[in-house]
């Protein structure tokens, strides 16, 4: 048996758990984010710009998602597949994303490789132009196609959030369509909108640059000058005017899929990411679906034994929030009996149903959770990134932990009686296909076509 | 801000002085009933990484009994020590904690996370789903049934009907040839004495290992580890696997699934064990060939071909000779042509052997990319478990990178030919027939199998 001499390590909880953190802007109106921790030889580059699918024009739906496909196509100095080759060959991890409200590229390297992320991000935010093609635009173009067949078109129930968000919002709300984007509009893109699209969202004073990890912050802002520091403003893109959601219930439909058995999603619009009930509307999932005591997974699952799968979550956008309940049906269960059940145990959440000890159960989930999503410097710089571009405050990285110890049972009831409301519904049914039938959808009542 | 000279943007900038890799340091205990303890402290976030490592996979259960082990994992904490299952969950939810059994071949990895104000509390509640299971027949028939509900539903997913296929066609009878949790048809004859049976003689403290790392004092926490589980007792049974043998060497399978949006495809064949002599350089080969973005398969399907958002290979390595499986979802039209570039992409690997690039790539991959695969402790106790579970050396992670940098391109051409001839190879396509077998019938004799039974 070895043994440890070590003094025991300090014991603290993680209300304490906090992240040093420094914030610059640069001239050219780049935010900088750095958070030194110089526990591991690595460091996480992170830089998210201020556009998403919602700030695509009609009848390009998915730009956004495509065009992050293309800023891995290379630059003016950087060769085409050369990007994820320099970074793997450095022994790093890459990959990028696009959401509703923002697009983040970002590496986790080698910190004696740290020069190398700025070179490669400096490189498509200032010189990507002269790198692209109408060849990459196509051969990507048909990636993303196939990423959206692999992902959703044939996947069971792959279909069923972008059916949720039409039958949502009105023609022509940002929020309406999802981030993969359809068939035609893809078809549609051309060169000429890639370079309106860079031109408009990809100037440096529309991102946050976010370093985290091994690093000395006063040498990596010199860096980070050199590398981004000569690379223009642009004038700022108009923000999208994203139209709060209409309350006027009522919203159902139905489309049939590939599966064996039903899945019902209620969507309720619910407190956005900036919004102050935000962390009350995250831990009623938590109360909802998070272990096996939760609301949804006792009455559904052990009790009632409707269901064979059950999530509750919230989608942390920067507008018009989304709440979601999702349940599986097990055979033989309809969806809509699983819809009366689930709705149920949702009104259960208001009024005194509630104990003191299920909601401390849940704050201490969730508080695991985030310890969870930050203990890694890519999770802490996404966090960092995602707080400063929709809040404009990276600190409320920090703030989080406080902000969910302080829910209280009170604000748990009162926010579930506001949100769970009819008229803030949105209830789709996932139903098996009819035998010998196409597996299509069939429209919610009162929507238009695609 | 001043900047030190122009900036050339032409070329990449130099790696500067890399930091050694320093592990954690882990101490370790073992117990007078064989139960070991490794242990290491890493007190950055308050938060601890927990896995208990048994002997207790799928390749050890009677062949009548298949999927015992999954739902021996599953049951664990349906009812333990005088606890309901309720009890028992809103025990584990009121401490905030996160508790897992995931079942393979090899083992059972009981999996913890928990902030380490409750690590007292956490280990009180692994001691009872441990050493105190109930399995109520009651609560075994409720499990068993969300069980089979689960693989009807799995089923939908045209990745894992492709998976599942593929293995039963190049493993057979093998315990290799069906999944680790087992198939309806034994799953649903399972009771409460089976499972019992099965934790009885295999959740047992001789070869189990407990792997710990977070915040926490080494010592303390092995004596609180010690105080719940120094009374455990039963003496351990390791099973032997058979040795796999060629079911079925090449073939090209069809699993018509109407509808499909996609042609999802599968090329695999028997592959190699975790401590096999050759690891490194068919590690290597693979990450040539397929396991990185910028190998070869995934250059020509996606980046040339645009057919596929991404195609990828691997060794599933095991205790046994686990499946090599190249996997892609490629558009319907382009299944034949998918297919025969992947044969083609196996066969250039011995045709045109790895040059420097492509060899620096893959190295560099695997080793510098070591101080990440070891930064949290979740990363910490899963990089442990692995090399206790499979019997590597003690200092297997300490030595890997040394490893990896002594193999020579000959040997991954020697790997690349006896481990993953292109000749042997299955190919498997989960796709809507209509579209996609006269194309197929281009490429090899089709025999086809319904989505739904078989």
């Amino acid at each position: 048996m070895s043994h440890s001499s070590s003094p025991p390590p300090r014991s603290r909880d993680a209300s304490e758990v906090s992240f040093d953190f420094d914030e610059r802007v640069l001239d050219n109106g780049l935010r900088v984010v750095l958070h030194e921790d110089r526990a591991a030889p690595i460091v996480a580059v992170h830089l998210m710009y201020h556009v998403g699918s919602k700030d695509e024009r009609a009848g390009r739906r998915g730009f956004a998602h495509l065009f992050e496909h293309l800023l891995f196509q290379g630059s003016q100095h950087v060769a085409e597949s050369e990007h994820f080759k320099f970074i793997q060959n450095a022994g790093g991890t890459l990959n990028g994303s696009t959401w509703f409200d923002r697009t983040n590229y970002y590496e986790t390297l080698p910190s004696s490789h740290l020069d190398l992320a700025l070179w490669l991000e400096s490189d498509r935010m200032g010189f990507f132009a002269p790198g692209i093609t109408q060849e990459k635009l196509d051969n990507q173009r048909d990636v993303v196609k196939n990423e959206r067949r692999q992902a959703y078109e044939n996947r069971p129930y792959g279909l069923a959030f972008e059916t949720v968000l039409r039958m949502a919002y009105p023609e022509g709300h940002p929020y309406r369509h999802p981030t993969i984007g359809f068939m035609e509009d893809l078809d549609a893109a051309t060169l000429e909108n890639v370079h309106e699209f860079f031109d408009s969202y990809y100037g440096p004073n529309n991102a946050v640059l976010v370093l985290a990890g091994d690093f000395d912050a006063k040498d990596a802002l010199r860096r980070i000058d050199r590398y981004f520091g000569e690379i223009p403003p642009r004038p700022r893109p108009a923000s999208v005017e994203v139209p709060p959601p209409a309350l006027d219930g009522g919203r159902r439909g139905t489309i049939e899929d590939q599966v064996h058995v039903p899945r019902v999603y209620l969507m309720y619009h619910a407190p956005s990411f900036n919004e102050p009930d935000f962390e009350t509307s995250d831990l009623l999932s938590h109360l909802l679906s998070d272990g096996k005591s939760s609301r949804l997974h006792h009455e559904l699952i052990y009790d009632k034994r409707i269901a064979g799968e059950v999530h509750a979550f919230t989608w942390p956008t920067e507008c018009a929030g989304m709440f979601f309940v999702v349940a599986t049906a097990r055979p033989g269960v309809s969806a809509g009996s699983l819809e009366e059940a689930m709705l149920e145990s949702i009104s259960g959440l208001r009024g005194d149903g509630l104990s003191e000890d299920e909601v401390e159960g849940a704050r201490n989930r969730a508080r695991r959770v985030l310890v969870q999503q930050l203990n890694g410097i890519g999770g802490r710089a996404d966090a960092f990134a995602h707080a400063a571009v929709l809040r404009g405050e990276p600190g409320y990285v920090n703030d989080a932990f406080a902000r969910y110890r302080e829910v209280s049972l009170k604000g748990c009831a009162g926010l579930a009686s506001e949100i769970f409301d009819d008229t803030r519904l949105v209830a789709l049914h996932v139903v098996p296909a009819t035998e010998g039938e196409e597996a299509e959808g069939k429209e919610a009542e009162g929507e238009e076509a695609e | 801000m001043s900047t030190a000279g122009a900036l050339d943007r032409t070329r990449p900038p130099l790696s500067e002085e890399l930091r050694p890799l320093e592990l954690p340091l882990f101490h370790r205990f073992r117990l007078d009933n064989g139960l070991k303890l490794l242990v290491a402290e890493n007190p950055k976030l308050p938060e601890v990484s927990l896995r208990l490592i048994l002997e207790a996979g799928a390749a050890a259960e009677q062949p009548e009994l298949g999927g015992v082990a999954e739902l021996t994992g599953r049951l664990l904490s349906e009812g333990a020590a005088g606890r309901s299952a309720l009890e028992m969950a809103a025990w584990l939810d009121r401490l905030g904690a996160a508790f897992g059994a995931s079942v393979g071949y090899d083992v059972a990895n009981l999996s913890m996370h928990f902030l380490s104000d409750v690590s007292d509390g956490a280990l009180d509640y692994l001691r009872a789903v441990v050493r105190e299971p109930a399995f109520e027949e009651e609560e075994v028939a409720r499990v068993r049934q969300e069980r089979l509900d689960e693989i009807e539903r799995h089923l939908d997913e045209p990745a894992v009907l492709a998976d599942l296929r593929l293995i039963r066609a190049i493993y057979g009878d093998h315990p290799y040839g069906r999944p680790a949790g087992g198939e309806p048809e034994t799953v649903a004859s399972l009771g409460a004495a089976g499972v019992a049976g099965f934790h009885a003689e295999r959740y047992v403290p001789d070869g189990a290992v407990l792997i710990a790392c977070g915040a926490l004092d080494a010592r303390a926490f092995s004596d609180a580890v010690a105080l719940r589980f120094d009374d455990w007792t039963g003496a351990g049974a390791r099973s032997e696997l058979p040795s796999p043998s060629s079911a079925s060497a090449g073939g090209l399978i069809l699993v018509d699934r109407e509808h499909s949006a996609q042609a999802e495809i599968r090329v695999g064949r028997i592959g190699m064990e975790y401590a096999a002599p050759d690891f490194f350089p068919a590690t290597l080969a693979n990450a040539i060939l397929g396991g990185l973005f910028n190998s070869r398969i995934n250059m020509n399907l996606r980046e040339d071909k645009g057919w596929t958002y991404g195609a990828r290979s691997s060794f599933r390595f095991r205790r046994g000779a686990g499946p090599f499986v190249v996997s892609a979802a490629v558009e319907s039209a382009a299944a034949a042509g998918a297919f025969r570039e992947i044969l083609a992409e196996i066969q250039s690997l011995v045709k045109r052997p790895p040059d420097d690039g492509e060899l620096r790539l893959a190295k560099n991959a695997l080793t510098l990319s070591l101080p990440r695969q070891f930064e949290t402790p979740s990363l910490v106790t899963r990089k442990v478990a692995t090399q206790q579970i499979y019997e590597l050396p003690e200092d297997y992670w300490e030595t890997y990178a040394d490893r990896v940098e002594a193999v020579t391109p000959e040997e991954i051409v020697d790997a690349a030919n006896s481990r993953i001839p292109s000749e042997s190879m299955t190919l498997l396509a989960v796709a809507s027939s209509a579209e996609v077998r006269p194309m197929l019938e281009e490429v090899g004799d089709v025999s086809v199998e319904n989505a739904e039974s078989g």
